[in-house]
């Protein structure tokens, strides 16, 4: 059967056409109030500021040309431009144009772009008109117009290989986005209202693994919150805020997690689309994402309610009877829900190939434990946790990416390509809550820096291969994937998972630095900061300590998150950056 | 206020709560009983007490600086379970034979885990536990909770210590249990008075002193506080303007039931954390089934912590709230939080909005430090609220 089952969006839809005339009303009243309250003379100065500043930037960047020796210029037309930090323009969302890379990578990438952008119009094509509606519904969806920046942003400085492999992780995952994006809006009743789709689809909570959505192939599992929320975060830093805000005005107190917080101020605004047949919350990974399900059940409440919790000290396997149960029963919550049957030899095909996707990453893992590793950055590491929480087995063209782009990484190491070349300085692992989506932070540690990140705690996850054979079995593995999602896997069952992990870890990755996300709201991680402190400290590790609050910019800015390196850098292993034009810039409003 | 002629012995049950390891626990292990300490009431306090061992609930008491503790869990996590390790890593808890802790919630079983990673009791046999604590109440779960209790705290204890952890035993600890229950509900249920011959600040001790000290050795005391309030008179007018439930997380600290009360509002209910709902329900045993079972299964279905994260536990919450409101006829709930708490950070802007939305109820929605005592902010909050209470009485009085 095809991937996604293409019936699915050929159902009906019933779009309320009064209600839809209603909110086009309310939303051109607040256009032309917008437009009303613009100060157009200022916007106008602003575009002949800008206008001025383009000039200039093109006459420096020809008066630089004009200075380099021809070996030098050689270099620029081949290899691309070096000094990456001249991109960004104070104030400005966007770059101020797309980076050369050379004649043959600036192709690559001008060819990859396009075809993100003819995947992306096919994929809204499916259903386009409850698409297009949904962005005049919920302000979030207009972020993901700026999911094209997302991509070059995480791509700068990638050369070569690198370059092609990114490239073709982001399509899979934006690929994914977009058609969900399409089912949201077509099952939404302020949508396309399709009734029919509404009852295939099941929701999931924050973080909560879609693997046992295999074996409802008949049924389209969604994680509820991570387009409209989470990811969306990661494209734009900016988008959370507004729901940070309702709920902190609602009461909730500003010390908490900005991802369940966000989650929760989306239902105070009511800004998640309203469908599915049923909703499996769950108690992961934490405290506060544990309590944000209360405030979806306030906001959706006739949408039934399973609740998926999992043993927290899972490494006790007596415990691991109250996960199968867990597992069985959400089974059956969903078929009472939906009237679909659960089908083994479903679930089974798409975790033999979960196994091989498995297989794969491990292949990765073992390139970059090398001292040439190929397949490193953060889209690598979105791609790691997407794959394993979000796919999980189910998409069969993402087990065709995993080949195509393991043959190009083996090929690319024994050519002895560098990722970002000529940069490459130090080892490093990302440990603790990551924050390199929000502030494209791996990206600018590998430009500015050279401090290459190798792999993050969050990709580091269950790798077992999955049982495929016997129920029960495949029952406890389930339970066993699912106590060990991302986060969950570290943050839950106590210190050794997190702490005694980082150093068995350290043993193998063999890093110079570790770069250790000080999420300021994550209690779990916090609570153990002076016992990291003083086993590094004994061990002889080195600890880049980097605050962030994760969506909300307002507490820690990415400036402040890259001042503590350039300090680090500077001061304890007394260098010089690589990109000295990326060691102080100006992104405070760009996605 | 405090017109009232003083309980006899309540100066001593202050001073008991003073210190942890108070006259009573030492005499107690003079006795040659184990001292097992606890938090949480995930774990069953009635377990702690089979012969042979005693409960101590862990409080930090006096708690000044607690520097130590924050470089080790920084600080923006709970103070009370920062203050617990400051207290630990001071020694504060070496007379502690073993330490009950349950990985309900983050801050506090990281707080357990440094007692482990910093050695702060030396005692050879010394042992820290970390029960698994379910999420919901279903027949499972509580199976699970079960087999968590025998194995990881009951079963230590026996190889341990030798201690007798059979049902038998269980059982006698559940009688004495329930005696210490049954004394502090007919002691709170004069708080149902119109004009009660004791205050909320005098309970909130009487309480305590229940849950931090040995069983046997503070029975008698309690015995004869419940017959001298049955006697006590009164004041011939109520000395407060209002009536008030606190409902929410952890109160180990009875001066903030105090500064409610400086402000003019009775404090009639306690429902949370160390207060008497939960914890001091008569756990009726039957002889058809284990009592371990039967225990578990209580406190899980009494339990009203903010992690059971089903409908039914928080429709449960908010009726157990309400109903506790309206039994002990409070004219308004105070909800609060240990600041940095993330349970209670998004139960309490939720209920609180419910409880005055849907229950009707006039609430006052507060985040507290640990310490709370010298809050003027808090005090504040308080004064206005009671006015705010007087006020919508006095409106209420006119429009009859």
């Amino acid at each position: 059967m095809k991937y996604p089952d293409p019936k699915i969006y050929r159902m009906k839809d019933h779009m309320d056409w009064d209600l839809q005339k209603k909110n086009l009303q309310e939303f051109g009243s607040i256009a032309w109030q917008l437009v009303k309250e613009t100060d157009w003379k200022e916007f106008g100065k602003k575009q002949l500021k800008n206008a001025a500043l383009t000039g200039k930037r093109l006459a420096d960047e020809a008066k630089a040309v004009k200075a380099m020796t021809p070996d030098e210029r050689r270099d620029l037309l081949v290899n691309g431009e070096k000094h990456l930090g001249k991109l960004y323009r104070s104030g400005s969302m966007a770059t101020v144009r797309r980076e050369w890379r050379g004649v043959r990578d600036t192709a690559v990438d001008f060819g990859e772009w396009a075809k993100l952008w003819g995947m992306l119009l096919s994929s809204f094509s499916k259903d386009l008109v409850p698409s297009l509606n949904g962005a005049t519904w919920y302000r979030w969806m207009i972020s993901y117009f700026c999911c094209h920046s997302f991509r070059d942003k995480n791509l700068m400085g990638l050369r070569g290989t690198a370059l092609k492999m990114h490239s073709e992780l982001t399509n899979d995952i934006f690929r994914y986005v977009a058609e969900n994006l399409v089912l949201l809006m077509k099952g939404d009743e302020r949508g396309g209202n399709c009734r029919e789709l509404s009852k295939k689809i099941v929701l999931f909570d924050e973080m909560t693994m879609g693997q046992i959505m295999a074996g409802f192939p008949d049924l389209v599992g969604i994680p509820y919150q991570l387009l409209p929320v989470f990811l969306l975060s990661e494209i734009d830093q900016l988008a959370c805020m507004p729901y940070i805000d309702a709920v902190e005005s609602y009461g909730l107190p500003a010390d908490t997690c900005p991802v369940p917080t966000s989650e929760s101020g989306a239902c105070v605004i009511d800004a998640l689309p309203h469908l599915g047949a049923c909703f499996i919350s769950s108690s992961m990974p934490c405290d506060g994402s544990v309590m944000a399900s209360s405030y979806t059940s306030r906001r959706f409440k006739d949408l039934p309610t399973y609740h998926l919790t999992f043993p927290v000290r899972y490494e006790d396997e007596e415990t691991l009877q109250t996960g199968v149960l867990e597992i069985q029963n959400c089974i059956k919550f969903v078929e009472e829900q939906t009237g679909a049957k659960w089908n083994w030899d479903a679930y089974f095909t798409a975790m033999k190939r979960f196994n091989d996707e498995t297989r794969f990453e491990l292949q990765k893992w073992e390139v970059n434990q090398t001292d040439r590793p190929q397949l490193i950055g953060p889209t690598y590491e979105l791609f790691r946790k997407w794959n394993y929480e979000m796919d999980g087995g189910l998409d069969p063209r993402i087990l065709e990416s995993f080949k195509k782009v393991n043959k190009m990484m083996l090929k690319a190491y024994e050519r002895r390509e560098e990722p970002w070349p000529g940069k490459m300085r130090h080892r490093a692992i990302v440990w603790s809550v990551p924050a390199h989506y929000y502030a494209n932070f791996s990206n600018w540690l590998a430009n500015c820096w050279g401090i290459n990140v190798l792999v993050e705690m969050e990709g580091l996850n269950f790798t077992k291969p999955l049982e495929t054979e016997d129920h029960q079995g495949a029952l406890e593995d389930m339970a066993r994937l699912y106590e060990r999602m991302v986060m969950r896997r570290h943050t839950n069952g106590g210190y050794d998972h997190v702490l005694t992990e980082l150093w068995r870890q350290v043993e193998i990755w063999r890093p110079e630095l570790v770069i250790m996300y000080q999420h300021v709201s994550c209690k779990n991680m916090s609570t153990l900061q002076g016992m990291f402190e003083d086993q590094a400290r004994e061990r002889g590790v080195r600890l880049i300590w980097i605050e962030h609050d994760l969506m909300d910019p307002r507490t820690v800015s990415r400036k402040d998150m890259r001042a503590k390196v350039n300090e680090y850098m500077r001061t304890v292993m007394r260098e010089e950056p690589v990109d000295p034009s990326l060691l102080e810039f100006d992104d405070e409003s760009s996605w | 206020m405090d017109r009232l002629k003083d309980l006899k012995y309540l100066i001593w049950f202050e001073d008991l709560l003073e210190n942890a390891d108070n006259e009573l626990v030492q005499k107690a292990q003079a006795d040659g009983k184990l001292a097992i300490g606890y938090t949480c009431y995930h774990m069953p306090e009635v377990l702690l007490n089979v012969p042979g061992c005693f409960s101590v609930r862990l409080r930090a008491p006096r708690t000044g600086s607690i520097d130590i503790a924050t470089y080790y869990m920084s600080n923006y996590t709970c103070e009370y379970a920062r203050s617990l390790l400051e207290r630990a890593i001071e020694g504060g808890y070496q007379f502690l034979d073993a330490f009950a802790g349950v990985d309900a919630c983050g801050a506090m079983n990281r707080c357990s885990e440094h007692f482990e990673l910093l050695h702060v009791n030396s005692k050879p046999n010394f042992f820290v536990t970390h029960c698994d604590i379910p999420y919901k109440v279903v027949d499972y779960t509580i199976e699970h909770d079960v087999r968590q209790m025998r194995k990881r705290f009951l079963d230590v204890l026996t190889e341990k210590y030798g201690v007798d952890t059979s049902d038998a035993a269980i059982r006698k600890a559940a009688e004495e249990h329930n005696e210490v229950c049954r004394i502090l509900t007919e002691i709170g249920d004069f708080r149902k008075l119109d004009n009660p011959p004791l205050t909320g600040y005098e309970y909130h001790i009487l309480n305590l002193v229940s849950y931090c000290c040995p069983k046997y050795l503070i029975l008698p005391y309690l015995r004869e506080t419940l017959e001298e309030i049955k006697t006590r008179v009164p004041d011939p007018k109520p000395w407060f303007r209002a009536r008030v439930a606190i409902v929410g997380s952890e109160i180990d600290d009875p001066s903030l039931t105090k500064l409610v009360e400086e402000a003019g509002a009775m404090v009639v209910s306690d429902r949370y954390c160390y207060g008497s709902t939960p914890g001091r329900e008569v756990i009726e045993l039957s002889d058809g089934e284990d009592a371990l079972t039967q225990i578990c299964r209580h406190y899980m279905e009494h339990s009203e912590c903010a992690r059971y994260i089903s409908n039914e536990k928080i429709q449960q919450r908010r009726d157990t709230s309400d109903r506790l409101a309206r039994e002990y006829r409070a004219d308004g709930i105070i909800y609060e939080q240990m600041k940095f708490c993330d349970f209670w950070a998004f139960e309490r802007p939720l209920a609180s909005h419910i409880l005055a939305e849907e229950y009707g109820w006039p609430v006052l929605s507060i985040d507290r430090p640990y310490n709370a005592r010298s809050s003027g902010q808090l005090r504040t909050r308080f004064q206005a609220f009671v006015e705010a209470l007087e006020i919508k009485r006095i409106q209420k009085k006119g429009g009859d």
